[in-house]
């Protein structure tokens, strides 16, 4: 048998004109994502919300008699694609912005991170009935003009099926926060009223609670015929939302596009908004300067003067909770013996130049160097603390003081035989390894040695059991941008609670610090339960403090997430918690 | 023949065995898709042990592998940790079809790959045919003329082409071809994406989109593959049956392109045997870059996310396509080389 050459052009001509005819059919094939809403959309001090906080002022109230009037686009670029739009199955920031846009949350917060209602009629409080006394039930009034983008009403009974699904053994969730360990159970009251039962008072209940809500029409059939929503339709076109945009197309790995949704309380102004995946930085820097982009999401500070210098790009910064960190391992079991001498971490911080190394290396006025670990997270920030200062020739005294000389002349400090060499690790990223180098010099000239050890991401993050570098106490500085768990929430105090040390015997523990101050655990347990926010800000402010005088947490710099916006692209005011929250107000010349 | 093809499709069995066991071995090391799920906070270590309960991560990995290769619909899970399995699974495996879901969307693998691999092969299918087309005109006119100032000026302009990288070529095609030719006021190309989505997915379109990935892909290829061409045409051009055919008084182009380019281009069709399977792969570099929804970003998404249950898919598919295309490579040998006889 031999291939006569008709036939083999034949074959190639088929493959050619399959793939072609085969792209040309996948266009109107929509497989979108969603995303979990972040467990960041956690608001600070305002775990216990104002009372009936009014919408924002902007946020136009519809005038029923007037149609709707859409027009223009808005096109976004991300740089990572969301992996899913269900947000019970991603905890992708990616996949979180988009719920603003077509499924709201009970509340949203504002450019000033304040909370107002969305879903709800009005935030709950201890004075308009919505917060117990004892702070363990939180009624939730829903707004009776808010329908599904169906014209469905949207009811207390799609609350609680989002509750019985997020903790349903059927459903392969991300995350179970914080209805698992703090939710006793939700009731629909009646059709406009949920009510939430928690086992104690839960201070971030504002930033945590029902910050999405799935519709219950919808997706109950699913369950109920396939036994899980881990592989329902809805989960990547999810057609069906709550918000000014109703989801239309997702074409993977391109885009995804939202129309607007007259049926949303303030109906937005734009026709549609586009998000496009574009997964190369420079690629995206390429298309926000040739104006193919309006929105830049997740931008990289080396970018900042770039894009600004071109005269039709405007980039702002919204604090989503994030400090590039400094987290000192104080575990007697692991860490290096100077570590656990206060006056030694203390040398280490003013033995660091941070402030010239956000002059040469970031942008000081976008990434100042910050204090303490809730510097971004609004509301939370103590003034009152300044950043260690740069002073090389105290940090030279007090390790003379502590006993780390160099004794052996090798030109590195010794005490009792042990040289003073610190292993400082971080990720792979390129800028942090820049900053290592800096510091191994500035630390090298008072006499410190380092390690530096770059790990992968995964590797870096795994947990005790499966060896991750942290969790094992395998180095003595590690270095990362941190938030706390919900932002603009401010808990985070897994992270340093006595009970909390990973080791053996608890090797799921989220301290991987092994720093242990019960003073500290006595403050941190006082805020879980503290609603009042005037209140847990005071103690915040103690918390902070007994942190920056223990030295085992150095502030880098500020990390606040980056947007560019396009001069054909109006009224876009961000926020931290919730960015896209003034959707509906964009305009767009496109 | 027939029985030369049924033994070589007996013999790619246990080679796809040995092959998946290997990759599978290797996934082991590509790090812990619980660590971070893409969030910028990683999850609870709770929600960790949780997770890997109830996607089987916590068995052991020959276990695994017995999952991914048969299925667990045969065993009970523990979806509730209370360590009694009452639950059925549902994976069917690979051997009764099923590549098994991705960690990271949820989707089953087969799913994913139909939705890329049109792009790609669309990319890489019309990158190939510029290739082709180009190496062959380059290489047969720089062998012809070989020697002479436009061969030389040929030779170093492969070299140069040659020499580039792609990510440095894609990058600069881009800034010049879409953002300074809009400034300049000419016309400019898009930036990303296979097509504009508030224009649609129009030929035009489309066409439009893949100028620059195409040229990215077919100059650094047109360049190496030319010099392969050229080479071989010279050794052919010396030999006596061409003489022999321009004795004969046979008129110069067919003596070239009839009887010298048939010989020559045998070692070429090594070359494009052995670029077909990679179709399939995509391009991963391009493809990033110029956002082009295809198999290889896809490849290096999942990379990211430690999505082994994708990778297994997609390079499973690939070590198919290579065995299947070595064989048909070796079929054009005899197509192209009467005297080549596969028996």
């Amino acid at each position: 048998m031999r291939l006569q050459k008709s036939s083999l052009w034949s074959v190639v001509s088929t493959l050619v004109a399959g793939a072609l005819l085969a792209s040309a059919c996948t266009g109107a094939t929509a497989t979108p994502a969603a995303t979990e809403v972040p467990a960041n959309t956690q608001s600070p001090a305002n775990t216990q919300a104002p009372a009936n906080t009014p919408a924002p002022a902007d946020t136009v109230a519809p005038d029923p008699t007037a149609g709707p009037d859409f027009s223009g686009s808005a096109t976004i670029t991300f740089v990572q694609e969301p992996d899913n739009l269900n947000p019970l199955y991603t905890t992708m920031w990616f996949s979180a912005l988009t719920t603003q846009f077509w499924l709201k949350g009970v509340w949203s917060f504002d450019d000033q991170s304040q909370p107002y209602p969305e879903l709800a009629a009005e935030i709950p409080s201890a004075e308009n009935g919505g917060v117990s006394e004892d702070g363990q039930t939180i009624t939730i009034r829903l707004n009776p003009d808010v329908t599904w983008s169906d014209g469905e009403p949207l009811t207390a009974d799609d609350f609680v099926f989002t509750y019985d699904m997020v903790m349903s053994d059927q459903n392969i969730v991300l995350s179970r926060a914080p209805y698992e360990d703090y939710v006793t159970s939700v009731e629909a009251a009646d059709p406009q009223t949920v009510v939430v039962h928690m086992n104690s008072s839960y201070a971030a209940w504002l930033t945590t609670l029902f910050t999405v809500v799935l519709p219950k029409h919808i997706l109950e059939p699913v369950f109920a015929a396939e036994g899980t929503l881990d592989n329902a339709e809805w989960n990547r076109a999810p057609t069906v939302g709550v918000g000014p945009f109703v989801f239309t197309e997702w074409e993977p790995q391109s885009h995804m596009i939202f129309t607007a949704n007259a049926t949303w309380i303030r109906p937005p102004k734009l026709e549609q908004i586009v998000v496009r995946m574009s997964p190369d930085d420079a690629a995206q820097e390429a298309a926000i300067l040739a104006g193919d982009t309006q929105i830049g999401a997740f931008l990289d500070a080396s970018q900042v003067a770039r894009l600004e210098a071109d005269g039709t790009v405007q980039v702002a910064g919204t604090p989503g909770g994030f400090d590039e960190s400094w987290f000192l391992n104080v575990n007697p079991d692991t860490a290096h013996p100077a570590m656990l001498d206060v006056n030694v971490r203390m040398a280490l911080a003013l033995a660091t130049d941070r402030f010239t190394i956000v002059q040469d290396l970031l942008d000081a006025e976008i990434n100042p160097v910050n204090a303490t670990f809730w510097d971004n997270t609004p509301g939370y920030a103590t003034e009152t603390l300044e950043p260690y200062p740069y002073d090389p020739a105290e940090a030279a005294r007090l390790l003379d003081a502590a006993g780390w000389v160099d004794s052996n002349g090798d030109g590195t400090r010794d005490k009792d035989g042990v040289e003073l060499v610190l292993r400082y690790i971080t990720n792979e990223r390129e800028l942090r390894k820049n900053v290592q180098a800096v510091v191994q010099q500035e630390w090298a000239a008072l006499g410190i040695g380092t390690e530096l050890v770059n790990h992968s991401a995964d590797i870096f993050w795994n947990d005790f059991t499966n060896g991750g570098p942290q969790a094992k106490g395998e180095y003595d500085i590690a270095q990362y941008s941190s938030s706390p768990l919900g932002p603009p929430d401010p808990e985070a105090s897994d992270g340093w609670r006595c009970n909390q040390i990973a080791n053996a015997d608890k090797p799921d523990g989220a301290n991987w610090q092994g720093y242990c101050n019960p003073d500290l655990d006595a403050l941190f347990d006082q805020q879980a339960v503290t609603a009042d926010p005037t209140a847990r800000k005071a103690i915040y402010k103690d918390i902070q403090q007994v942190m920056y005088d223990d030295v085992i947490y150095i502030g880098m710099w500020k990390d606040p997430d980056l947007w560019s916006i396009h001069e054909t692209l109006h009224n876009v005011r961000l926020s931290g918690p919730t960015p896209f929250w003034n959707a509906a107000e964009w305009t767009s010349d496109k | 023949m027939i029985v030369y093809i049924v033994r070589r499709l007996l013999q790619a069995v246990p080679q796809l065995v040995i092959i998946s066991i290997v990759l599978f071995a290797l996934m082991q090391a590509i790090g812990d898709p619980i660590s971070t799920l893409g969030a910028r906070v990683p999850p609870r270590p709770e929600e960790k042990a949780r997770l890997r309960r109830m996607l089987g991560l916590d068995q052991p990995a020959y276990m695994q592998y017995v999952v991914w290769l048969i299925g667990n619909d045969w065993l009970k899970l523990d979806m509730d940790g209370d360590g009694v399995r009452e639950t059925p699974g549902p994976r069917r495996g690979i051997l009764r079809g099923d590549l098994g879901n991705s960690l990271v969307t949820r989707q089953p693998v087969v799913t994913m790959i139909a939705e890329r691999l049109p792009n790609t092969l669309l990319l890489m299918v019309t990158a190939e045919v510029v290739i082709i087309v180009f190496s062959l005109l380059i290489g047969v006119y720089s062998a012809i003329k070989r020697y002479t100032p436009v061969d030389n000026v040929i030779t170093a302009g492969a070299f140069v082409g040659f020499s580039m990288p792609v990510f440095w070529l894609a990058l600069m095609m881009m800034y010049l071809f879409a953002v300074n030719f809009k400034r300049w006021g000419l016309p400019y190309l898009p930036t990303i994406g296979m097509y504009d989505p508030a224009v649609g997915q129009t030929l035009g379109e489309v066409v439009r989109h893949m100028v620059m990935p195409v040229a990215t892909l077919s100059i650094i290829s047109v360049a190496g593959y030319s010099r392969y061409v050229r080479a071989s045409m010279i050794e052919v051009l010396h030999q006596d049956y061409i003489r022999t055919a321009r004795a004969k008084g046979v008129r110069e182009w067919l003596v070239v392109y009839r009887h010298a380019l048939k010989n020559a281009s045998l070692p070429f069709v090594t070359l494009i045997g052995l670029d077909i399977p990679f179709f399939l792969a995509g391009a991963v570099v391009t493809e990033q870059i110029f956002g082009w929804p295809g198999m290889g970003r896809m490849f290096i998404d999942h990379t990211n996310r430690s999505d082994f249950p994708v990778l297994m898919g997609i390079l499973m598919f690939i070590a198919l396509a290579v065995v299947v295309v070595q064989l048909l490579t070796d079929v054009t040998y005899s197509f192209l080389d009467p005297r080549i006889r596969l028996n």
